[in-house]
C-alpha cells in the first residue's frame, strides 16, 4: 500500500486534454531559481533574504499549461459583497497537503511531497517538503499540523463537536511528529478517502494554522491570553483565535493581513464588510517554482472589486474590466451576452464543466405531512407517473437553451460509478402511460376542473417550493406545473426568500423541493440525493436524516430500501479497500435507481466563465465545483499575461 | 423654547427604548436565523460546511439563547456604547457602520442640495408661469423622473457608460484611490463619481418637490396679502421671495424628519446596483443574512434620526414661522 494508492480510487476523466502540472522532486537544478522584480528589488535592499533562501531545499517544479511565464501584472477580478469568502479561498486559498489533479482524477502531492498509508488506511504518514515556509518567512513543519490535529481538534472550547470529516468511529484524529518534516495521522479506524478529502476545501484546517503566529491566541500556549482578549474585546478565545487565524470558510479568514499563509498570494486590503475593493500581493515564500526555476506566482497581485449586484458584475464583465471571473456570472443565460462582447473587451471563454448531475430536480417528500397524500408521495409508481408526465425536452430548449439532454440523478456516463438506470429510467415524456398509472393506482376520479381527486374525493394539490433568488428552479417548476395539468395533477408553485426555503425543509412542511443535484463526477463526496445524509438538502426527507444522524432516536425511519443504502454506506465508511468500497458504492446506486427517490430533469449543462485574452495558462475548461475548488487546483499562480 | 427643547429630548428616551424591543423582535422574527442563513448562502452557491461546525457557531454567539437574553445582552451593551459584534465580519459593529456612515452623508448631503437647487427654482417657475409650455416641459420631465424606477435609470446609464464610453460608472473611486488616504486628488476622484448616483437619485426626489413647490406657491399666490403688496408696488420678484415662497416653504421643512432617515436608506437599491460604498447595501446584507446585532444597530440608527430628524424640523418651523412659534 504505498504510491499506487493515492491514484487508484478516481477515474481519469479527461476534461483537461493534458496533464496541467505534474511534481517532481527537482534533483539537481543546476541553476539558481529566479524570482519577480519586485521581490528582486527588496532582497538587494536586504528586506528579503536571497530567493533560494526562501525556497523550499526541493521546491515542486510545476509545468506550466502553455508555456513558462513572465512576472508582472494585476489579475482584475471580482467578489461580492457578502458570503463570498469562498470566492477568494477557491482562487488562492487552497493549499491542502494534498491537492486535486487538474482533471478532477483524484488527489496528487501538494504540500506533502509524499504519503504512504498502512494496510486498512487507517494511518497516514506524511512527508512534508522540506524548508517550506509561511509567508512570514518562518518555517513550516509538522508541528504546524500538530498544533490544529492535537491541540484545537479535540478542544472542546474551539470544536463542540469536531468537523465530521476528521471524525472516524466517533474518534477524532490524532496526530504523531516523526521529524520537523514527517507526521502520521490517526484514525480509529479505516478512511480510505483522506487524501480527497485533504484535496478538498474542508479537509485543510491541517495546513492553515501556523503555530507561532496562532498560538498567541490559545490560553494553552499563551498565559497572558487574558490582556489580548482584554484589549480586542472578544468574549472567548476560540473566538479571538477565528477573528486573527480565520476558519475555512468564514470571511475573517481574510480579514487579517497579519496571518501567515502558504497561499501564492497573501491579502494586503481585506475583505471586510463595507470594503471596495480586495487586494492579494504575493508571498516572497511561496513554495513552487516552474520548469525555468521561476518562482511561481507569476502575477503580482489579484484585485478583487467588490461588486453587489450580479448584474453590475455582468456589465462590468461585458465592459472589459475584468481579467479572470468564473463566479457569479457563469449561467447558462448569460452565455449569450458573454459571447457577444468577447472580442471588444478582450476575453475568451473558459468552459466549466460541471460536476452536478442534474441541472435541476424536484425533490418529492417522501414524509410528506399531508397523511392523504403521503401514501402517494411514498409510492413508487406516482413518482414514476409524474416523471413520465414531464417533457424534459421542452424544458431543456426554453430554460437551458437546449444545452443539455433529458437525464435523472446519478453519476454521469464519463464516471467510473455511471448507473444508467438510475440516470435514465422514466426521462421519456409519455403521458398517456403516466395517465394510465394514475388511473390504476385509486387517482381516477376528477374534479370539475377536470384535475384529480383524491380516493377520498378531496382536491389532490400539489406545491413545488423554489427560492425566488433560483430563477431556473421557478422556470422549470412553471413548466411542469404545464406538463403536470396534462396528467391531471394540480400544481402550485411557492416561491419564496431563501431563508424560509430551508426552514419549511428543517420543519418538513413542503411537497416537492427543487434544487440541483450533485455527484455527476465523485459521487461518493456529496451524495444527498442518494443517501438521505445531507441536513439541509437531502429534501426527499429530512426526517430521515436526522433518523441517520441521531442513530434512529430522532425523526422517521426511513424506507426499507433507504435503511438498507445506510447500512451499505456505513460499510463503505469502514472499508480500507478501494475495490470493496466501490463495489459497496455500486450497491448503494442500484438501488437507490429501484426505489426512484428524486425526479430529474436535464442534465447539468456547461457553463461559461471569462478570461482576459492576454491571460495564459489557463485551462480551456475546468470542472466547476466546490470540492473541487475551481480554478484552485488548475494553479492560478501560473497564469500569466502576455505582453 | 429651552423648556419645550429638553422636554421633547427627555420624550425620546422612553420612545427608542420602545424602538429597540421592536426592531429586535422584528429581526427575530424571520424565519431561521444568521447560523441557518450562513449554511444556506452557501449551500445556494453549491458548498457545504460541516453540521458541527454550525452547532458550535450557534453556540458561540448565543443564538441558542432566549430572545428575551440575547436583547438584553445587546441593549445593555447599547446603553454603554457597544452595539455589539457583527456576526458575518466578525468584528465590531462600531466600527463596520462608522467605515460606511460618512460617504453615505456626503453623498445623501450632495445630493439632498442637488434635488432643492433644481426643485426650487423649476417649482416656483412652474407656478408663476402656470400653463405657459415651460410649465409643461418641466412637468413632463418631473413626470418621467418620478416614473422610471432609480434602479433601471442607473442600470442605463452603466450600460450606456460601458458599451458607448468604456467608462465605469460604478463606485464612488477610481480603483487607485479606493484605500488611499484623503488628499485633494481623491476628493476630485470622488467629485468625477458622485455626480452619477447624484443625478440618479435626485430625478425621482426633484420631481415630487417640484410638484409641492408648484402645488404651494399656487395657492398662495392669489392670496389678498399679495395683491396687497402688489398694489404698494413692490416688485415682482421682492414680493415673491419676501411673501409667498416663505410660507410655501413650510411643507418642506417639515419632512425633514423624514429626509434624515432616508439619507441613510433611500438609496439601497440604488446603492447596490451602482455599487457604491454606502450604508445601504450593508444594511440589506446584514437583514438578509440575520446578522442580528448589525442589522439591529442600523435599524436604531434610522429610528433615532427619524426622531431627532422631526425634532429639529419642529424647531426649524417654529423659526421660519411666527405663527407656529405662538400656538
Amino acid at each position: 500500500m504505498g504510491n499506487d494508492m493515492k491514484y487508484t480510487s478516481r477515474s481519469g476523466i479527461a476534461m483537461i486534454p493534458a496533464l496541467l502540472a505534474f511534481a517532481v522532486g527537482a534533483p539537481g537544478l543546476a541553476h539558481a531559481f529566479q524570482e519577480a522584480p519586485m521581490l528582486a528589488a527588496q532582497v538587494s535592499q536586504g528586506k528579503l533574504p536571497p530567493v533560494d533562501q526562501r525556497l523550499p531545499q526541493k521546491p515542486e517544479v510545476i509545468k506550466p499549461l502553455d508555456k513558462v511565464g513572465v512576472y508582472g501584472g494585476v489579475l482584475r477580478t471580482a467578489v461580492r459583497g457578502d458570503a463570498d469568502h469562498n470566492n477568494i479561498l477557491k482562487l488562492v486559498g487552497n493549499q491542502g497537503l494534498t491537492r486535486w489533479k487538474p482533471d478532477y482524477g483524484g488527489a496528487m502531492p501538494n504540500l506533502a511531497e509524499s504519503w504512504t498509508a498502512n494496510a486498512d488506511a487507517s494511518e497516514y504518514t506524511f512527508k512534508l517538503r522540506t524548508g517550506l515556509k509561511w509567508s512570514d518567512g518562518a518555517a513550516f513543519g509538522a508541528d504546524d499540523i500538530t498544533f490544529f490535529v492535537n491541540d484545537l481538534l479535540p478542544n472542546k472550547q474551539f470544536f463542540q463537536s469536531p468537523p465530521s470529516q476528521y471524525v472516524i468511529n466517533g474518534q477524532p484524529m490524532t496526530a504523531e511528529k516523526i521529524d520537523d518534516s514527517t507526521v502520521k495521522i490517526k484514525f480509529a479506524g479505516p478512511n480510505l478517502q483522506f487524501p480527497n478529502v485533504l484535496a478538498t476545501p474542508l479537509g485543510q484546517h491541517a495546513t492553515l494554522y501556523s503555530k507561532h503566529y496562532c498560538a498567541q491566541f490559545t490560553p494553552q500556549y499563551n498565559p497572558d491570553l487574558a490582556k489580548l482578549l482584554a484589549e480586542s474585546k472578544q468574549p472567548d478565545w476560540a473566538t479571538l483565535f477565528r477573528q486573527k487565524c480565520g476558519d475555512i470558510e468564514i470571511p475573517a479568514r481574510w480579514a487579517n493581513p497579519a496571518r501567515p499563509t502558504m497561499d501564492p498570494w497573501v491579502i494586503t486590503t481585506p475583505y471586510t464588510g463595507g470594503g471596495t475593493q480586495v487586494v492579494l500581493s504575493r508571498n516572497p515564500y511561496f513554495w513552487q517554482v516552474d520548469t525555468a526555476g521561476n518562482q511561481l506566482p507569476y502575477i503580482d497581485s489579484v484585485n478583487m472589486k467588490v461588486v453587489s449586484d450580479i448584474q453590475t458584475m455582468l456589465l462590468a464583465t461585458i465592459g472589459g474590466q475584468f481579467d479572470f471571473l468564473v463566479r457569479h456570472i457563469n449561467t447558462i443565460n448569460n452565455k449569450p451576452v458573454l459571447s457577444q462582447h468577447a472580442d471588444e473587451a478582450g476575453y475568451t471563454l473558459v468552459e466549466l464543466s460541471p460536476t452536478d448531475s442534474s441541472a435541476m430536480a424536484i425533490w418529492p417528500n417522501e414524509t410528506e405531512p399531508d397523511a392523504k397524500l403521503r401514501p402517494f408521495m411514498q409510492n413508487h409508481d406516482f413518482r414514476a407517473a409524474l416523471s413520465l408526465g414531464i417533457d424534459r425536452n421542452e424544458i431543456n430548449d426554453i430554460v437551458y437553451l437546449g444545452q443539455g439532454k433529458p437525464w435523472q440523478v446519478g453519476p454521469l456516463p464519463a464516471d467510473k460509478f455511471y448507473n444508467e438506470k438510475l440516470g435514465t429510467q422514466y426521462t421519456a415524456y409519455d403521458p398517456a402511460t403516466a395517465n394510465k398509472m394514475l388511473d390504476g393506482m385509486g387517482l381516477s376520479k376528477r374534479g370539475p376542473n377536470g384535475m384529480r381527486l383524491l380516493p377520498d374525493g378531496s382536491k389532490l394539490f400539489v406545491s413545488i417550493d423554489a427560492m425566488t433568488a433560483d430563477t431556473a428552479a421557478i422556470d422549470v417548476a412553471d413548466l411542469i406545473k404545464k406538463q403536470w395539468a396534462k396528467i391531471g395533477i394540480d400544481t402550485g408553485i411557492n416561491t419564496m426568500e431563501r431563508s424560509l426555503y430551508y426552514e419549511r425543509a428543517q420543519n418538513n412542511s413542503y411537497d416537492f423541493g427543487t434544487y440541483a443535484v450533485p455527484g455527476g463526477l465523485n459521487p461518493t463526496s456529496d451524495p444527498r440525493a442518494i443517501l438521505s445524509t445531507h441536513t439541509l438538502d437531502s429534501r426527499q426527507s429530512l426526517p430521515w436524516v436526522k433518523w441517520y444522524a441521531s442513530g434512529g432516536k430522532a425523526g422517521e425511519a426511513p424506507s426499507e430500501s433507504m435503511q438498507k443504502r445506510l447500512k451499505l454506506w456505513d460499510e463503505w465508511k469502514q472499508t480500507g479497500q478501494a475495490d470493496k468500497a466501490d463495489a459497496l458504492f455500486k450497491q448503494i446506486l442500484a438501488s437507490a435507481a429501484d426505489a426512484f427517490e428524486v425526479i430529474g430533469t436535464v442534465e447539468a449543462v456547461t457553463t461559461f466563465g471569462i478570461r482576459s485574452k492576454k491571460l495564459m495558462n489557463v485551462p480551456a475548461s475546468m470542472p466547476n465545483g466546490w470540492d473541487y475548488p475551481n480554478p484552485a487546483p488548475t494553479l492560478p499562480a501560473t497564469y500569466f499575461f502576455v505582453k | 423654547m429651552g423648556r419645550f427643547i429638553a422636554r421633547r429630548l427627555l420624550g425620546m428616551i422612553p420612545f427608542i427604548f420602545l424602538v429597540s424591543i421592536t426592531v429586535f423582535l422584528l429581526i427575530k422574527l424571520t424565519p431561521g436565523d444568521f447560523v441557518s442563513n450562513y449554511a444556506a448562502s452557501l449551500a445556494a452557491s453549491g458548498e457545504t460546511v460541516d453540521d458541527s461546525m454550525l452547532a458550535d457557531m450557534r453556540t458561540r454567539y448565543g443564538l441558542d439563547q432566549p430572545v428575551i437574553v440575547q436583547y438584553w445582552d445587546w441593549i445593555s451593551g447599547v446603553v454603554k456604547g457597544d452595539f455589539g459584534y457583527s456576526f458575518q465580519w466578525q468584528q465590531p459593529v462600531v466600527s463596520l457602520i462608522g467605515e460606511r456612515i460618512g460617504l453615505t452623508l456626503i453623498m445623501s448631503v450632495s445630493t439632498l442640495f442637488f434635488t432643492w437647487a433644481i426643485a426650487l427654482p423649476i417649482g416656483v417657475y412652474s407656478a408663476v408661469r402656470r400653463y405657459s409650455w415651460g410649465d409643461y416641459f418641466f412637468t413632463m420631465l418631473g413626470f418621467l423622473g418620478l416614473a422610471i424606477p432609480g434602479f433601471l435609470m442607473a442600470l442605463i446609464l452603466m450600460f450606456v457608460g460601458v458599451s458607448v464610453f468604456h467608462t465605469d460608472v460604478g463606485g464612488l473611486f477610481s480603483p487607485e484611490y479606493a484605500n488611499a488616504p484623503w488628499s485633494w486628488e481623491r476628493v476630485v476622484d470622488l467629485a468625477k463619481h458622485l455626480w452619477v448616483p447624484m443625478i440618479i437619485l435626485g430625478t425621482s426626489g426633484a420631481a415630487s418637490l417640484i410638484r409641492i413647490m408648484r402645488a404651494n406657491l399656487l395657492d398662495q399666490l392669489h392670496q389678498p396679502y399679495v395683491d396687497t403688496a402688489r398694489a404698494k408696488g413692490l416688485s415682482e420678484v421682492t414680493l415673491l421671495i419676501r411673501y409667498p415662497i416663505r410660507v410655501a416653504l413650510n411643507p418642506f421643512v417639515s419632512t425633514l424628519g423624514f429626509v434624515l432617515p432616508q439619507l441613510v436608506s433611500g438609496s439601497v437599491i440604488i446603492s447596490i446596483v451602482l455599487n457604491l460604498p454606502t450604508a445601504g447595501p450593508l444594511l440589506l446584507q446584514a437583514l438578509l443574512g440575520q446578522d442580528q446585532y448589525l442589522a439591529g444597530a442600523f435599524l436604531l440608527l434610522l429610528c433615532s434620526l427619524t426622531v431627532f430628524g422631526t425634532l429639529v424640523s419642529d424647531i426649524l418651523l417654529a423659526l421660519l414661522d411666527p405663527r407656529i412659534r405662538y400656538q
